[in-house]
């Protein structure tokens, strides 16, 4: 194990991402560095999700690419309706550089696609702890 | 290269009528002691009371010089003509009648002139009956017709006739008989003065004129000279007709005509001299000799005209096998060579090594020459033997075949085609073509054509290359994820075996899934020969909207999806056609860069069926559209409408569908953006299920 097993336990994740076996992997891995983590398909989802009172997470992981709704939009979505939650946005792009509108909309980290454990928990601590 | 040999004998030309130019001084040089002659000679003999001639010289002679001399030098050439006809018969006869006379000559050569010039632009070539005709009606008939009815008025003015009818005809007939017979002679000599007919003297032609004439001198002799004691033997008549028809075979209308004139000339002075073998007296025998050769003459010149014709088609014949670069052999019904052209006997000098067949002459029996190179073991000459016997036969119109041969210490390929000739004989057209250099051409087109396709490909993708990390990224982001969680559930008592055994069956795959990209990458990148499989719409749909699936994500394009159900398979390459369709489809996601992001839709549509025979694609965008002057020409190599476009994408797979045998079209949409359609041919059922294309086919299909 590492050192961030005991720091980072209680945190709650968010995890939204249309490629479902991304999605199912990354909350595999949040749960096994003890994290508590819920996952959802796209952004309507997570937004119902909400709607029906489900508790808001610590951290959110949103894929910047989805049909329908992308990353970004969700996160303008939720900063709208008021919601401050951290947010992490990944992406399996080969870009660089990081859109303006990002860190307008509060996103505080961007992630590249395959990521390790270490970078994620280090991001999500970071993310967490402001 | 070969010089075309049209050799120009005595008597023909080959084109057109040049325009003489005949230099005056020349000209008059010449004339003036002509139509003096003439003159003279037109005097010589006549109807006594009307001053008729029997053959009047200066008519031919002057409607000779002004059909070829510059409009301009006429006067001069008329003026000298009238001084020579003053000379000739004044005093002798009073001047008014010498001038009145004087009006019908120079009218009457300058309507044969006149009309010569109008209906042939100057010497007509008498090489058809045809011609010859045209030349009769105006030079022997319309122009003396006219002289004659200005002389016969001479005749009345004069009070030398009490008729007008009967000098009317007399002169009539006598500038007639000049027309024909004296007319085409001089025609052809001014002409050669002029400098438009070139002759090539050629000893063996001297040796034969020189010959001709000789004969003739002495056929004149034996019918026009002695009587031999019999005065009426009018079978004497006969004597000079074989040399007249040797004339005309050999010297076309100008020789036939310079030796009637002679035969006439003798036939004049015979008549003169009492020596006539005409049975008649008095003007009787003027006559009797104007119809003889009248009768002789007309159809002397037809065998010129039709002998004429004869010698330039063969020239023509001659020219035109020469000038073949395919080699040519012409076969009888029995399949002996009757010809060949030079191409074939240079390569049949040049190539000793050869099978025999390629070096028969004429004379020589094709099929034999080809029967024992196939006993020899020449598999082209056994084929060749059987088709060159089955188009003799007449069992076929035509046979072709394709050939290597070596030659020259290379290989070369030739076809030779046998071709049935048109002719009650039968007989065979057998060419042959070296088409070694078509052929490499054409290996190399194919060659560079499947280059630029694969390039075009390899840019397609290239525009694709950040769509196709992403697909790869995520299983593998996946797979490690799952590979890490599980490093970390090992290390746990006790091991959750279910949970691991999850993350591996997910690992694996995922590790499939990114396997399945790099095979489509592949499919795409490799260059290769075109393959024929049977292609079904859906999924060739299917194929290019996965490659694509990234790019319309990451452009935030919606893609509909329209295909219609019961769509017939057709052949084709399906990663060429892939390339088409993705092509399309990315120029449609580039249309619409500047659409805002909610608007960006995509339509694809599949439509066809058996019953119209094609697969009909659509890819329908709400983009910019098209300019109108471009529309035409997108497809057009180095017309693009993008900024960085090198404008080679839609020209290719114009070239793709093309060699399907389909088409390729771009229409702008009513309410904006642009359809590009594309249409293919199916395939029969009938015709998949039979051609043995369908077996690389489908072995094709399982590999990848």
């Amino acid at each position: 194990m590492n050192a961030h097993a005991s720091t980072v336990a209680r945190i709650s994740v968010a995890i939204v991402d249309d490629d479902a076996s991304v999605r199912v992997s990354l909350r595999r891995l949040c749960e096994v560095y003890g994290l508590t983590a819920t996952s959802y398909a796209s952004g309507r989802e997570y937004l119902a999700a909400l709607d029906e009172g489900a508790s808001r997470a610590d951290c959110l992981l949103l894929d910047a690419h989805m049909p329908e709704m992308t990353g970004l939009e969700l996160q303008r979505r939720l900063v709208a309706r008021g919601v401050r939650t951290p947010t992490l946005v990944f992406t399996a792009d080969e870009e660089t550089g990081v859109s303006p509108h990002y860190a307008a909309a509060g996103i505080v980290g961007y992630l590249r696609k395959p990521l390790s454990g270490d970078d994620l928990l280090d991001a999500i601590e970071r993310a967490v702890r402001g | 290269m070969n010089v075309v040999r049209a050799t120009q004998t005595h008597d023909s030309r080959i084109g057109g009528h040049p325009v003489a130019s005949l230099p005056l001084a020349t000209g008059l040089i010449v004339f003036t002691p002509v139509v003096l002659l003439g003159n003279l000679l037109g005097s010589f003999l006549r109807y006594p009371d009307i001053g008729a001639a029997v053959l009047y010289p200066p008519y031919a002679i002057l409607t000779a010089a002004l059909v070829v001399c510059p409009a301009r030098d006429r006067v001069w050439y008329i003026l000298v003509g009238s001084g020579a006809h003053l000379f000739a018969h004044w005093p002798e006869w009073s001047l008014s009648w010498v001038l009145f006379a004087d009006v019908a000559n120079i009218a009457r050569a300058l309507v044969a002139a006149m009309l010569l010039r109008r209906l042939f632009g100057g010497v007509p070539c008498i090489d058809s009956i045809r011609v010859l005709s045209q030349f009769m009606v105006t030079a022997v008939l319309a122009a003396p017709a006219v002289g004659a009815t200005i002389g016969a008025a001479n005749v009345m003015f004069h009070g030398a006739s009490n008729t007008f009818l009967a000098p009317w005809i007399a002169w009539l007939v006598s500038n007639a008989l000049t027309g024909l017979v004296t007319l085409p002679a001089c025609l052809c000599a001014f002409e050669y003065i002029a400098g438009a007919r070139r002759i090539r003297i050629e000893r063996a032609a001297v040796l034969e004129t020189l010959l001709l004439g000789g004969a003739l001198v002495a056929m004149c002799g034996v019918a026009f000279v002695g009587t031999y004691g019999r005065p009426h033997l009018a079978v004497r008549l006969y004597a000079p007709l074989p040399i007249l028809i040797w004339a005309a075979v050999r010297f076309g209308s100008g020789g036939a005509s310079l030796a009637l004139t002679m035969v006439t000339v003798a036939a004049i002075w015979s008549v003169d001299r009492g020596a006539s073998p005409f049975l008649a007296s008095g003007d009787g025998n003027l006559f009797a000799l104007q119809i003889f050769v009248l009768l002789t003459s007309i159809p002397v010149l037809c065998l010129a005209a039709v002998a004429t014709a004869r010698q330039r088609v063969v020239q023509l014949y001659r020219a035109l096998l020469a000038s073949l670069q395919d080699h040519v052999a012409i076969l009888d019904a029995h399949g002996v060579v009757l010809e060949v052209n030079d191409s074939w006997r240079r390569f049949a000098q040049s190539a000793s090594t050869v099978p025999g067949f390629h070096r028969v002459r004429p004379g020589d029996p094709f099929l034999t020459a080809c029967r024992v190179d196939a006993e020899h073991g020449d598999a082209t000459a056994e084929g060749l033997l059987a088709g060159v016997t089955s188009v003799l036969n007449r069992a076929h119109r035509r046979f072709e075949m394709e050939y290597d041969l070596e030659h020259d210490g290379r290989r070369e390929v030739f076809t030779v085609t046998a071709e049935a000739l048109e002719r009650s004989d039968g007989g065979v057209v057998v060419t042959r073509s070296n088409v070694t250099a078509r052929r490499e051409a054409q290996v190399q087109n194919e060659e560079q054509r499947r280059e630029l396709s694969h390039l075009a490909r390899v840019s397609v993708l290239g525009q694709l290359s950040g769509a196709f990390a992403h697909e790869l990224n995520q299983p593998l982001a996946a797979i490690l994820s799952n590979a890490e969680t599980a490093r970390h559930l090992l290390r746990r008592q006790p091991v959750d075996v279910e949970q691991l055994s999850a993350i591996m069956q997910d690992i694996v795959a995922d590790d499939q899934r990114a396997a399945a990209v790099i095979r489509r990458l592949r499919a795409l990148l490799k260059r290769g020969d075109k393959r024929l499989h049977l292609v079904e719409a859906r999924e060739l749909l299917d194929d290019v909207l996965k490659l694509a699936q990234t790019e319309l994500l990451t452009r935030h394009i919606s893609a509909a999806v329209v295909v219609e159900p019961g769509l017939p398979l057709f052949l084709g390459d399906k990663v060429q056609l892939q390339q088409v369709l993705l092509n399309l489809l990315l120029n449609a996601c580039e249309a619409m860069s500047l659409t805002p992001a909610p608007d960006r839709r995509l339509v694809l549509t599949a439509a066809g069926s058996e019953a119209t025979g094609h697969v009909h694609f659509s890819v329908r965008d709400c983009g910019t559209g098209i300019a109108p002057d471009l529309i035409g020409r997108v497809f057009e190599p180095f017309v693009t409408t993008k900024s960085d476009g090198l404008g080679l994408g839609l020209s290719i797979s114009q070239t793709i569908v093309g060699a399907h045998g389909g088409r390729l079209w771009a229409e702008n949409n009513p309410d904006g953006g642009v359809t590009m359609h594309c249409l293919l041919p199916t395939t029969e059922r009938s015709r998949i299920d039979a051609s043995p294309a369908t077996e690389p086919v489908l072995t094709a299909g399982r590999e990848t």
